[in-house]
């Protein structure tokens, strides 16, 4: 047994701004390997009990992004007509699709991170931040899982091959960062005011229509200024243009906005993690 | 538990006189004030993520604690929830927290366990702290034990390879082998607490706090979780939240009462303080059950010159005696009834049944207006210092209807100058042979 001396010590005192800044990022860099450890952990946890009270499982995953590309590739090929360029439509609306499948997780489990460890938020102590990997754990599982479906659609409508192909997975991580920094963002409000998280889940119902997910950005109007004003549109546009050609990538933007989207999801993990005794105090009975 | 707080400073060595420099929990002047009103306390909260937020935002320090005093104001509907507490604990001491529900020891413990931050003041802590709080917090009930227990010890810390040393120990200890393969919602509860126990009763903490988990289980394996923390406990600062005053003697080697969120008590004195906490019993009204055929009209305690009725308290000294006079008053012919006093104790158990030569209750007849008056004399009460609450049944002689039962209807306060958990206080004759 050590001697008191030897041990660590642990000083709780109300603490904000930058005292409360500094100990978030010592937190943070000290404990980085059991997050890392804890976080591995909970999401096979939440992973293999998700699949284990179903029966088809995994197959869950891929359904809700191949009904909703069937829905547009029918609309597209009979009701409405969609100029897709020289890519076939419904590769253009599975890859749309794809893309937007892990933004808007990756935005809505940022949202609710707190709310799914509610119950061990206000009686275990551990590094909050591991609930941050496990919601980006589980939309790559998900991306990761409909991606499967991607070389049967690449098979029927064939893709010439382009160096620029090896970027798409760039973009596609891009524009996952993108959405769960989005998402982290707000936490720290709506943990406790629960009414900006479902404006937000409301809103992204439009916000599909308001990204070029199965519609290609128009070529003028106010509907592409307001498209342009989405940060997941250059995102999503250049990764798609980068595995199937045909629109244009702005790299500019695409690089400013990832910047910017990792700078803000170091950010918000930090404030979430400055704000969380608070939220456990107002949430969490006394 | 058999922890003799004595016994253990001996034999691990680290006592107070040796190594006076051993506290590993200090608490200087913790005050956390709540909000009652929940819209309020979301835009108060919102307010304090602000001010956190807020990299110019300076937060009373919890250093200069002097200076500090109180300068927190309340805002409207908030109150104190904790308010000005101190204490430290040594390696080897247990601190006993009692109190009613809301006088703030959840909360004093959620700041301990770094859940919350205090408004004023400051915590230090050294070494590695373990809460069982929640024992079966962060479980799915769709995965297995075997995969629980894992999951639950990566949450408390464990590495990997701590894990892989310690897991067929965990399940030794959890008694559960033949159900590690089982979704842990087929479980029972006991079942779950015990899994949940065994990966805590692997921690070596230095600190150590405990919430009232020690009421759930079966018999052998609530003996063997005292057991297992009174191992614990020998080696780190404790923290007991309970509210079972025999725990509390056993455990503890100092009290804190907290009422309101203030200390009210403090020391080593064991049943002072539980003394003092039982004086905070507010009454809790009497209640009548049964038929309704008989009623309780007045019940008279008299001991000496003391006299209590219905919702008053008597206080007597220990082994002294006292009188109950009961009248009471049938609706209907009843014939004859059995009348049966028994004696309370705060942890809600019978501990004095007032009984005839034949160890049975009194059976009378009511008179011509259904009126009845019986008196009966406790020669001594050797019960133990506490606060006991008696209780008058009536019934047929043979049981088989219940004329009515009130619960409550009184108070016997029992006064004693030695600390003593003990529920009966017998004084015997000694000699040295």
């Amino acid at each position: 047994m050590k001697s008191a001396d030897d041990l660590p010590v642990r000083v709780i005192t109300p603490h904000d701004g930058r005292d409360a800044f500094l100990h978030a990022v010592t937190s943070l860099v000290r404990d980085w390997s059991f997050t890392t450890n804890l976080a591995w952990r909970m999401f096979r946890r939440d992973t293999v009990a998700q699949f284990r009270g179903s029966f088809l499982g995994w197959f869950w995953i891929i359904i809700p992004t191949l009904a909703n590309s069937a829905v547009w590739i029918f609309l597209g090929s009979s009701v409405i007509s969609i100029d897709s360029g020289s890519v076939a439509y419904p590769l253009y609306v599975f890859v749309g699709n794809l893309l937007w499948t892990g933004f808007s997780g990756c935005l809505l489990g940022g949202l609710g991170v707190l709310g799914e460890a509610q119950g061990a938020l206000s009686k275990v102590n551990f590094p909050h931040e591991a609930l941050v990997l496990v919601v980006f754990g589980k939309s790559i599982l998900n991306v990761a899982v409909t991606l499967l479906a991607l070389p049967l659609f690449m098979i029927i409508y064939p893709v010439t091959w382009h160096p620029e192909i090896l970027l798409f997975p760039i973009g596609l991580l891009m524009t996952m960062i993108c959405g769960l920094s989005l998402g982290l963002v707000l936490v720290p409000v709506t943990a406790l005011f629960s009414d900006l998280s479902r404006a937000i889940q409301l809103g992204m119902r439009f916000a599909f229509f308001l990204t070029p997910v199965v519609l290609p950005l128009p070529p003028s109007g106010f509907a592409r200024t307001l498209m342009l004003w989405n940060p997941a549109t250059s995102l999503i546009v250049a990764s798609r243009a980068w595995l199937l050609g045909g629109e244009h990538a702005d790299l500019l933007a695409v690089s400013c906005i990832s910047i910017v989207s990792i700078l803000v999801l170091l950010v918000s993990v930090l404030a979430i993690k400055i704000a969380i005794p608070h939220i456990i105090e107002r949430t969490a009975g006394g | 538990m058999c922890v003799n707080i004595a016994v253990n400073i001996s034999e691990t060595g680290w006592g107070p006189e040796g190594m006076p420099d051993e506290v590993l929990i200090k608490a200087e002047n913790v005050s956390k004030k709540f909000c009652r009103s929940l819209r309020r306390s979301m835009w108060y909260g919102l307010h304090g993520v602000i001010g956190a937020l807020n990299p110019f935002s300076i937060a009373p320090k919890g250093g200069d604690l002097d200076g500090q005093a109180m300068e927190v104001e309340l805002r409207k509907d908030e109150f104190w929830s904790l308010q000005d507490v101190s204490f430290d604990i040594r390696r080897g001491e247990c601190l006993g927290l009692i109190g009613h529900n809301g006088a703030g020891k959840s909360t004093l413990l959620k700041i301990l366990n770094g859940l919350m931050r205090p408004d004023l003041g400051r915590i230090t802590m050294r070494g590695r702290v373990a809460a069982l709080i929640e024992l079966n917090a962060g479980f799915n009930g769709l995965l297995t034990g075997r995969e629980n227990i894992i999951n639950q010890a990566t949450l408390l810390g464990f590495s990997k390879q701590e894990l892989n040393s310690r897991f067929d120990e965990i399940v030794e200890f959890s008694g559960l082998h033949q159900f590690l393969d089982m979704p842990v919602q087929n479980y029972s509860s006991g079942m779950k607490v015990k899994l949940g126990f065994s990966v805590y009763a692997m921690l070596r903490p230095d600190v150590l706090i405990i919430d009232e988990v020690l009421a759930v289980g079966d018999v052998a394996f609530r003996m063997k979780c005292l057991n297992a923390i009174g191992d614990m406990m020998r080696t780190a600062a404790v923290v007991f939240v309970s509210h079972s005053m025999p725990q509390i003697f056993r455990v503890c080697s100092e009290v804190m009462v907290l009422d309101q969120g203030a200390c009210v008590y403090r020391g080593r004195n064991i049943s002072a303080g539980v003394a003092r906490y039982l004086d905070l019993a507010t009454n809790v009204g009497h209640q009548v059950t049964g038929a309704g055929t008989v009623h309780v009209q007045e019940v008279q305690l008299c001991a000496g010159e003391a006299r209590a009725g219905i919702g008053q308290t008597l206080e007597i000294p220990h082994g002294a005696g006292f009188e109950t006079v009961v009248m009471l008053q049938a609706r209907q012919p009843v014939g004859p009834a059995r009348l049966e006093l028994l004696l309370w104790n705060s942890e809600m158990l019978p501990v004095v049944e007032m009984m005839t030569t034949e160890l049975v209750g009194y059976v009378f007849e009511f008179d011509s207006q259904l009126r009845a008056v019986v008196r009966v004399r406790l020669p001594k009460l050797e019960l133990g210092p506490g606060v006991y609450t008696l209780c008058v049944i009536v019934t047929n002689p043979d049981h088989s209807l219940v004329h009515c039962r009130h619960d409550c209807l009184a108070t016997i306060k029992v006064l004693a100058g030695s600390p003593s958990g003990a529920c009966v206080l017998s004084v015997c004759e000694w000699e040295l042979l």
